[in-house]
Parts: C-alpha cells; sequence; structure tokens
C-alpha cells in the first residue's frame, strides 16, 4: 500500500470541516414563505373557526370507578392539560388519564396508524378536519381554547428584536415550525399578513424574513427549545408557549391586525371509551377547565 | 427426531458432529423474522405505492445528497484523527490511557438525545466553546458543520474500537522482524502493520459510516433541520412523517435503504469478505 491515498485522506479529513464551518448563512435551497393571493387577510380569517364554541355546556359526570382515560392533545397545551388531568384523577377516584403530546399533524398519523386514544385536542382546524377524513373522529369538533401567536427571543436578546419589523434584518437566525405544523402555518400567515403592509414594513419583507428562518421544527416546543437555549434570535410560537418558556425568553407582541388567532377543537376519538371521552370535553368546557386553560396563557373559547 | 438419530449412526466416529438443523435454524427464526419483516414491509408498500410526488423527489434529492455528502466527510475525519489515537491506545502506555477508553466508549452507550444535549452545551452560540467561537464570528448550530460534528460524535467509538483491537491483535514478532531487517519505525508501519490492521480499519470504517448515516436524534436537537444544510434524511423522512405525509416517509425509507445496501455491497466487493464482520 502506497501512503499517498490515506495522506490524502487525512488532509481531506482535516480540512472539509473547516471548509464546512463559518457564518451561518444557509448557501443553498430556500424554501419561501408562499403567501396567497393579496386578496388573503380577510380570508385567511374567514377560513378560522368553523365549528362554533359548545355554549354553555352541561357537565358530565365521569363514569363510576373511573377508567383509563387516553388523551392525544397538540404540544402547546402540553402544561394546561397536566394540569386538568390531575385534578380530574384527584377528584375522580380510579380514573387514571394518559396524556400524549406532539405536533398535531404527528398525533392524526398516529392516531390513523392505530394508536388508541379517546380524545383528541388539535391546534388548527386543518389537523382535526384530516383526522376525520380518515374516519378517526366520533361526532362533531368543538373549538375549546384560542391561542395568539407572539414573537419569542433569548432573554439576551442577541438579534436585537423589538418588533416584528426586526425579523427581516440581516443575519437574524430565525426558527419556525415547519409548514405543516398548525404553529408554523399560522407563523407563515402572520408574516404573510405582515408583509403585506408594505409601508410600514418595506419591500421584500416576507423574502427577507424567509431568508433567516435557520430551522425548521416539528413541533412549537422544539422551536422554543431552540429559542431558550440562544440557538435561535427569534422563533413564532403561541403566547401560552412564551410563558411556558418563564424567564429564559421574551415575549414581544404581534399587531392584532396581523396576528392569527389559533382555534384548538377537540373531538372525540373512534372506538375510544365514549363516557369517558364525552366527560372529559365536557370539563375542559366547563368554567374550572377554562380557568387552567386561561391560566396558561390561552384565551377562552367564547 | 429420527433423522437426527439417523445422522448420529452414520457418523459415529466422526470428529464433528453438526448440530441438529432444527436447532440451528428454528431457535433464532423469530430473531430473524424480526430483522427481516419490516424491511420486507418497507419495500412492499414503497413498491406498491404511487411513487415520489414532485416535493418528495426534491426533498429525496437534497437530503440523500447531504446525507451521504456529511456522512462521508464524518468518516474521514473519524478515520484520520481516530487511527493515531486508536494506535495510541493499543500500543503505547500514557497517563490516562484508561480515561480516554471510557470516554471512547461513551458515546456508544449515550442516547443520541443527550449527545444532542451535550453538543449544545459544548458548541451552542452560548455553550462552552461556541461562546467563545461565537465572539469570533464563527457560529456551528444550524450548520452543515453541525450535521458533521454531531455525526463525529456518535459514530466515531465505533471505528476507534475496530482500530484499536485491530492494532492490539497483529503478531508484534512480525514488526519485531520487520525492525531486525533493518526497516525504520516508520516503514515497518506503513509495509508491516497497517497492511495488517487494514481489513479491521476498513470493518471499522464502515461501521462508523452508517452509524454517522443513521444520526438522528443529536442532528435535529444540535443541528436543527433545514432542506439542503442540515435535514438528513433521516430528519426529513420523521418531518414527513410527522406531517402527515407517510407515502414519501416510506418511500425515502426506502431509498435511504437502498443507497446502504448498494454502498455496503460495492465496498465489500472492493475489498473482499475480509470487510463483511465488522466485529472481526
Amino acid at each position: 500500500m502506497t501512503r499517498r491515498p490515506l495522506v490524502a485522506l487525512l488532509a481531506a479529513a482535516f480540512l472539509a470541516p473547516a471548509g464546512l464551518a463559518g457564518p451561518a448563512t444557509p448557501a443553498t435551497a430556500q424554501v419561501a414563505i408562499e403567501c396567497p393571493a393579496p386578496a388573503s387577510p380577510a380570508a385567511a380569517a374567514a377560513s378560522a373557526p368553523a365549528a362554533t364554541p359548545a355554549a354553555a355546556p352541561a357537565e358530565v359526570a365521569f363514569p363510576e370507578g373511573g377508567g383509563d382515560l387516553t388523551v392525544f392533545a397538540a404540544a402547546s397545551l402540553t402544561e394546561a392539560f397536566e394540569e386538568i388531568a390531575a385534578e380530574l384523577e384527584a377528584t375522580n377516584p380510579g380514573l387514571a388519564v394518559t396524556l400524549n403530546f406532539g405536533g398535531s399533524q404527528a398525533l392524526v398519523t398516529q392516531i390513523e396508524q392505530g394508536a388508541e386514544a379517546d380524545v383528541f385536542a388539535s391546534a388548527n382546524f386543518a389537523q382535526m378536519e384530516a383526522a376525520e377524513e380518515n374516519g378517526s373522529i366520533a361526532g362533531e369538533p368543538v373549538v375549546f381554547v384560542r391561542n395568539k401567536l407572539a414573537i419569542v427571543v433569548p432573554t439576551a436578546n442577541p438579534g436585537g428584536i423589538g418588533d416584528p419589523a426586526d425579523l427581516a434584518a440581516d443575519g437574524v437566525r430565525l426558527v419556525l415550525a415547519n409548514p405543516d405544523v398548525p404553529v408554523g402555518r399560522y407563523a407563515r400567515e402572520a408574516l404573510c399578513l405582515t408583509g403585506a403592509d408594505p409601508v410600514a414594513y418595506g419591500e421584500g419583507f416576507v423574502e427577507a424574513v424567509a431568508a433567516n428562518i435557520v430551522s425548521e421544527e416539528e413541533d412549537v416546543r422544539d422551536v422554543l427549545a431552540k429559542v431558550e437555549l440562544g440557538e435561535a434570535d427569534a422563533g413564532i410560537v403561541y403566547v401560552s408557549d412564551a410563558l411556558v418558556g418563564g424567564e429564559a425568553v421574551s415575549q414581544i407582541e404581534i399587531p392584532e391586525a396581523v396576528n392569527r388567532v389559533a382555534a384548538y377543537p377537540i373531538a372525540a376519538v373512534a372506538g375510544g371509551d365514549a363516557a369517558l371521552a364525552e366527560a372529559f370535553i365536557a370539563y375542559v368546557l366547563s368554567p374550572e377547565g377554562q380557568g387552567v386553560l386561561t391560566g396558561f396563557g390561552f384565551e377562552p373559547a367564547g | 427426531m429420527p433423522v437426527v438419530a439417523a445422522e448420529r449412526g452414520t457418523t459415529p466416529a466422526g470428529p464433528r458432529r453438526g448440530l441438529p438443523v432444527a436447532l440451528v435454524w428454528l431457535l433464532p427464526l423469530p430473531l430473524l423474522l424480526l430483522l427481516a419483516l419490516p424491511l420486507v414491509a418497507l419495500v412492499w408498500r414503497g413498491a406498491s405505492g404511487e411513487g415520489l410526488s414532485a416535493e418528495g423527489a426534491m426533498i429525496l434529492r437534497q437530503a440523500l445528497g447531504l446525507s451521504l455528502a456529511t456522512s462521508a466527510v464524518s468518516t474521514a475525519a473519524i478515520v484520520g484523527f481516530g487511527t493515531p489515537l486508536a494506535y495510541a491506545l493499543a500500543r503505547k502506555r500514557f497517563p490516562g490511557a484508561r480515561a480516554v477508553d471510557l470516554l471512547i466508549d461513551l458515546p456508544i452507550v449515550l442516547p443520541p438525545s443527550v449527545a444532542g444535549i451535550a453538543l449544545l452545551l459544548a458548541f451552542g452560540r452560548f455553550g462552552l466553546v461556541g461562546s467563545w467561537l461565537n465572539a469570533a464570528g464563527v457560529t456551528i448550530g444550524f450548520t452543515t458543520a453541525a450535521v458533521v460534528l454531531a455525526q463525529s460524535f456518535v459514530a466515531a467509538p465505533f471505528y476507534v474500537r475496530a482500530a484499536a483491537g485491530a492494532f492490539r491483535r497483529i503478531d508484534r514478532d512480525l514488526e519485531i522482524a520487520a525492525a531486525n531487517l533493518g526497516a525504520s519505525p516508520w516503514r515497518t508501519l506503513w509495509s508491516v502493520t497497517m497492511p495488517l490492521a487494514l481489513p479491521s480499519l476498513l470493518a471499522g470504517a464502515v461501521l462508523a459510516w452508517a452509524r454517522a448515516l443513521g444520526e438522528f436524534g443529536a442532528t435535529i436537537m444540535f443541528a436543527g433541520s433545514f432542506p439542503g444544510v442540515t435535514q438528513t434524511m433521516p430528519l426529513a423522512i420523521y418531518g414527513r412523517y410527522g406531517s402527515g405525509d407517510l407515502e414519501t416517509a416510506i418511500l425515502l425509507s426506502l431509498a435511504l435503504l437502498v443507497a446502504s445496501a448498494v454502498t455496503l455491497a460495492a465496498i465489500r466487493a472492493l475489498v473482499g469478505d475480509r470487510v463483511a464482520a465488522p466485529g472481526a
């Protein structure tokens, strides 16, 4: 064996990683934010809540002796649903609530592939409709809570973000959820609405923001984690998640006019325990359940 | 079992009696099925589907290209730095050798999520080293370099283990003979030691490459996920699965399976079956 190939290999090993490092400007493949036609704001607003919130739901008692209840819920509901589950388990002896959180779109796939669930709480209607279309849902979904978007930045604010316009500044490292995740879609819609006002935000706002996206995460909590760690300069999450981030993150408001409000639908899953599901949904819609949710930064359904 | 009895009867004095066929093939059957069925299902579903959409084809092109490139760079780096390390571990006594030995083993037992957190704490923007790099204008997070670091972290031990084992097993008498015949230490290394170790080094490199190609957890936590930059095949597959696009996820998985099989087969054809068993 001659020594030359090995020497070349060694040289490549030393040089290659050095060449790959450096300033973080993704050189290839820009996935632009695709905005709908200019007439969009009204359309986007109209498309929001299809189902109306259930008015003053009747209280439904859990079956005598409890049972095992499995709830699949959007990642943003984690803390609120954990508290609701704990309260229900404390007041209903024999009731055991299992919670499974994830991106709503991943939960739909899991349910479709046969995961056993009794209740599905989604962060948007598109995923609830996808679940309905594949026959996973029993009954009519109802809106149980709403959630606005907010920009989160690390407390040290390395990107110097003060308002949405700053997201377009050169070199800002922005992390969004991917466009198939509800919060990722809402975030892009909000950015499109923002860009539709070129007087306030300048021409090419959406393109500039799109060029700043460094990562597209699988759910809202992954976005938050990247900001908490300080890896990203900014992320767009729900207001409720911004609160979960605690002292590690600061929240920057997105103006009402360009914000998107997520309406969360909840429904019983076909093939699940209907009685347990009905009781859980009724509790979530009750004043107590709504109180827990608003305590975590959500807005009431009504 | 009459057949076995008959065999026993015909070769009573044979030096080696084969184990009963039933024992050799039936006992491992569950394991064989466990290994084969998921792959069969993947090929079956992938082949009976509608084929890749235009969007899926673009994801495949970007992600597979990125996966092959990053895993090749990681493997080259691991071999480049890992060979001298393995040699030192096998041949030299030095203070802290046991600690280094342990250090090499740890990434094998650590879950990738631990690797992801640890890499963030070291090379993240506010990390131990990352904060210095950041001050110097170099950020690693969300770049292709972060993918290579994550892959190298999890895959290096597999190569270093194999290489150190190879260096330990070489008959020292051959090296001594070469030295007695007047070969310099370097000449002995290149003409005797390295050729003897080569099959195991290649086997180790293949193992490390395979591990790098499959890296998922540390990458998604440390490097993020962006098409063409950090979204390798495992991340793209997870992303499609999570987005409810199971069809594309299946086809991407199939593509990765085929690419891996072809690469392994090519390497074996190139260097012979000596690389067949990485543990050897």
